[in-house]
């Protein structure tokens, strides 16, 4: 990684997060367990973070309409499980309907984007929000079959939490666990990111990666040298959506419930301020700063519960939370305005 | 009478480039004072610095002293110098086009209800808006335009707008300066001739009128007195009676030595490309109905003022701006400008704008001189079966850009320098290198040398030069700078108002650029 300085909120983070250890440990609480946890949440949320790379690069800021791709993988897990697809089988199912259905939401939200240009964040916030209503519609009037999506009673409408437990629950955590003393190590799980990343890494050494980058970088420019600006962004956004998708599967598999309706809606702050955590500008990102800042997040996120518990009340982690997930999204976009203002 | 301004050894200097070195005027009541020069001759400075526009502030002040009225001013803000009773017509329309005539015209003087006035504060007061109409409209029908004063700004044709910015001035009873800033340039001839007229009447109050204007025929017409600024210096000054257009654009331009570096020769008329009535709609830069063939081989030069067309060919052929009309390159009719079709036809534009549309600041040199042709013409591409992807071959570039590098002298620590990190002259030598990469027929150059020192101006005309000659280039330079546009070009078209204006050669006089540039029909000229 070259060129790499660390900024502000590394620096705050990374502070918080050194007083939380040293304070789990005077707690005797069990670093391992916990070092094990924050690799789990690293993956768990680095791909929806990672997902955010493609349409930063090509310039349309960061994707504050993560809940059109999250409700794409959120479709296509549904339709696996309706489907009664179970274990490896029903994961990759999943994750090809997401594909799917991704791509399709992703190429009308590029198109939408591509007329709101310069005002993305914006225009895609409201898309998230405007799309997610439309699809609590949708689950209660989808004629999905299997009786464990449906509400018991009455049955019909598709439940707010859909268990895993009898298809892909932990289906890749729990792939390749390397066990080094207390030490667990997810292989199967951090493989799968890595695969990601691997595939954003080529994708942006292609000739329409190179492109996409391009674009972000001097829209002008790109237009000059010849380059069909419209096609690129849209690609770009297609693939950013896809990822999405292919992040709440992760998520969930996890997680172990599917969370339907307005659950997608708080899902993209806390994947955006991951990015900006780990020194995105906001206007261009790299796959290290996206692993670099989960992982601070998340690790923080992990120790503020337990240590909040012992020492505070505990109604306090959830402010915390609240306060350094959205605080750094505006300190990004103070830090934006000022570079703007500069020149 | 007395100088109602006096400027004494006016110094302002932007990052320690001056931009008016050393300026002495002095402007008498009831006089009109033309201000002439081509663009960069600190024209705009001058007027700010009078007007109290904070730019100047921001960017250290100015060095001299300015009289106004007997006492020496500084003005930090407009507001200053309009309490002082200096009013400016702009350029660019400072007119609000949401609010009506009259409201324009009376803004910041509305009448008001005495008893309001009382209750509220004169700042909170009600407008009496009959009473300003009707002012309003007493200071329209003194310019001899009916219009009526509730119509919004918005739906009167631009030669009104120029009239009611005028009206706006002439409404202040407090007037005592009044700069114009090419207050003709938008209207046509009638109505600047009605200008004229106003402005002379204005003159009789006592009013003081700095005219700044590119239209030397006005200049000579109205004015008592002319200054003529060139490179931020006073170069000449001329009383009623003495100002000869000829002797005006012979001192914008001014005579420099040039040693031809190109040596003359024979061009067959034979077009590579050729604009019918061709029309670019690049805001500020028009080309309105254009005419040009430009021959295989040669290196034409564009020229024109600011504002008047020259940098909009280029863009236009790669659909940067909508065109009309039609262009035939190799005798065949381009369809529509799309930027890569254009490119592999072999056209390539060098942009003059060149951190905006040049270069891709944040990536290497590398990546800079490959981009377009990678990008459009597939090169330096790993050639397997996964050329689909398009992933560089990086020792095919590495040597393409370390013979770029080393032929043209681009000083850069590495390839892999950032390109924000290099000079302007190294960062225009990266365009032309990445120009050289797709190795165009026809290249149209935009103000190559703009913002470049001394030395790599050289070399970059050279570098130009070169590829015309070697490799049968056939290029259109657009630029400002008429001394070198002679030194390299074979012809060379001056444009007023978006059309060609007249084709010189290198070698026609000063005289005669000058009177091209602002339009004047010549006493003698060569055409080619």
């Amino acid at each position: 990684m070259k060129n790499y300085s660390i900024k502000p909120p590394q620096i705050i983070i990374s502070a918080f997060l050194i007083t939380l250890v040293f304070l789990a440990y005077t707690l005797e609480m069990n670093l391992v367990i916990l070092f094990n946890e924050s690799l789990v949440k690293l993956v768990m949320n680095g791909v929806l973070v990672l997902s955010l790379i493609p349409m930063l690069n090509v310039g349309a800021g960061m994707n504050f309409g993560l809940p059109v791709g999250i409700i794409g993988g959120l479709l296509g897990m549904c339709l696996a499980v309706n489907f009664r697809m179970t274990g490896f089988h029903g994961f990759f199912m999943a994750l090809l309907f997401s594909l799917i259905i991704c791509a399709l939401l992703g190429w009308i939200y590029g198109l939408i984007l591509n007329r709101v240009k310069g005002r993305e964040e914006i225009a895609g916030t409201f898309i998230g929000f405007s799309f997610i209503p439309l699809m609590n519609y949708f689950w209660t009037l989808a004629p999905f079959q299997n009786r464990e999506m449906l509400y018991p009673i009455g049955g019909q409408g598709l439940r707010p939490r859909i268990s895993l437990e009898n298809y892909f629950n932990n289906i890749l955590n729990n792939l390749y666990v390397i066990r080094l003393g207390d030490i667990e190590i997810p292989v199967g799980l951090i493989g799968f990111f890595a695969l990601i990343a691997l595939f954003l890494y080529w994708y942006f050494r292609t000739k329409i990666g190179r492109a996409t980058i391009a674009v972000g970088e001097n829209e002008a420019f790109s237009r000059l040298s010849g380059i069909n600006i419209a096609q690129t962004r849209l690609i770009a956004i297609i693939i950013s959506t896809i990822i999405a998708g292919f992040g709440i599967c992760v998520y969930t598999q996890s997680y172990g419930f599917i969370q339907l309706y307005d659950e997608p809606l708080s899902m993209a702050f806390p994947a955006i301020s991951a990015i900006l955590i780990g020194g995105s500008t906001g206007k261009r990102a790299f796959i290290f700063e996206a692993v670099l800042g989960t992982y601070l997040l998340q690790s923080m996120y992990l120790l503020t519960v337990p240590i909040a518990n012992e020492i505070l009340i505990p109604e306090l982690t959830e402010i915390l939370r609240s306060f350094i997930t959205y605080g750094i999204i505006l300190y990004a976009l103070l830090v934006r305005e000022r570079r703007r203002n500069n020149g | 009478m007395k100088p109602i301004l006096e400027i004494n050894n006016l110094y302002k200097s932007y990052k320690s480039i001056p931009a008016l070195d050393n300026i002495n005027l002095s402007i008498k009541a009831g006089e009109i004072h033309g201000i002439v020069g081509a663009n960069g001759s600190g024209k705009t400075t001058l007027m700010n610095i009078l007007f109290g526009n904070p730019i100047i502030h921001e960017t250290g002040g100015f060095q001299g002293e300015i009289i106004y009225q007997g006492k020496k001013i500084n003005f930090k803000n407009c507001g200053e110098a309009i309490l002082n009773g200096i009013g400016m017509v702009h350029q660019e329309f400072a007119l609000i086009p949401d609010m009506t005539v009259g409201e324009n015209i009376k803004l910041g003087r509305e009448k008001t209800f005495a008893f309001t006035d009382r209750l509220f504060g004169r700042q909170y007061s009600f407008i009496n808006r009959k009473q300003d109409d009707e002012s309003a409209l007493q200071t329209l029908i003194q310019l001899g335009i009916s219009i009526d004063p509730g119509i919004k700004i918005f739906d009167l044709s631009i030669n009104l707008r120029q009239f009611v910015e005028i009206a706006r001035e002439i409404d202040r009873t407090d007037l005592k300066l009044l700069i114009l800033d090419e207050p003709t340039a938008v209207l046509n001839k009638n109505d600047g001739l009605k200008l004229i007229e106003i402005l002379k009447g204005m003159a009789k109050r006592d009013i003081g009128i700095l005219f700044i204007s590119h239209r030397l025929e006005e200049v000579q017409h109205i004015c008592d007195k002319v200054s003529v600024l060139r490179d931020g210096k006073l170069v000449s000054q001329y009383e009623r009676g003495n100002i000869s257009i000829n002797t005006l654009a012979r001192d914008m331009i001014g005579h420099i030595v040039t040693k031809a570096a190109a040596g003359k020769r024979e061009i067959l008329p034979q077009p590579i490309i050729t604009f019918s009535h061709f029309s670019v709609e690049m805001p500020g830069e028009e080309i309105i109905d254009l005419d040009l063939s430009v021959y295989e081989g040669e290196i034409i030069g564009l020229t024109s003022l600011s504002g008047h067309g020259k940098l909009a060919l280029g863009y236009g052929m790669m659909g940067m701006y909508p065109v009309q009309g039609e262009v035939y390159y190799g005798g065949i009719k381009i369809a529509n400008m799309d930027a890569k079709a254009n490119i592999l036809q072999g056209m390539y534009v060098l942009p003059d704008d060149r951190q905006g549309l040049g270069i891709l600041a944040d990536q290497s040199v590398e990546n800079n001189i490959i981009f377009t042709g990678n990008q459009v013409k597939n090169m330096f591409r790993i050639e397997s079966f996964f050329a689909i992807s398009g992933f560089i071959d990086h020792s095919q570039a590495r040597d393409h850009v370390d013979k770029m590098i080393q032929d043209f002298d681009i000083k850069c620590s590495s390839i892999y320098q950032k390109v924000k990190e290099l000079s302007g002259g190294n960062q225009q030598k990266v365009c032309i290198a990445r120009a050289l990469t797709v190795d165009p027929k026809l290249l149209f150059v935009a103000e190559p040398t703009r913002g470049v020192d001394i030395s790599a101006k050289e070399k970059i005309l050279h570098m130009l030069l070169e590829i015309n000659r070697s490799r049968n280039t056939t290029i259109v330079m657009a630029s400002s700078e008429l001394d070198e546009l002679k030194r390299v070009c074979d012809r060379i078209a001056v444009m007023a108002e978006g059309r060609i204006f007249k084709i010189l050669s290198p070698d026609a006089s000063d005289e005669d650029f000058g009177l091209a540039l602002s339009g004047e029909e010549g006493v003698a000229y060569e055409e080619l």
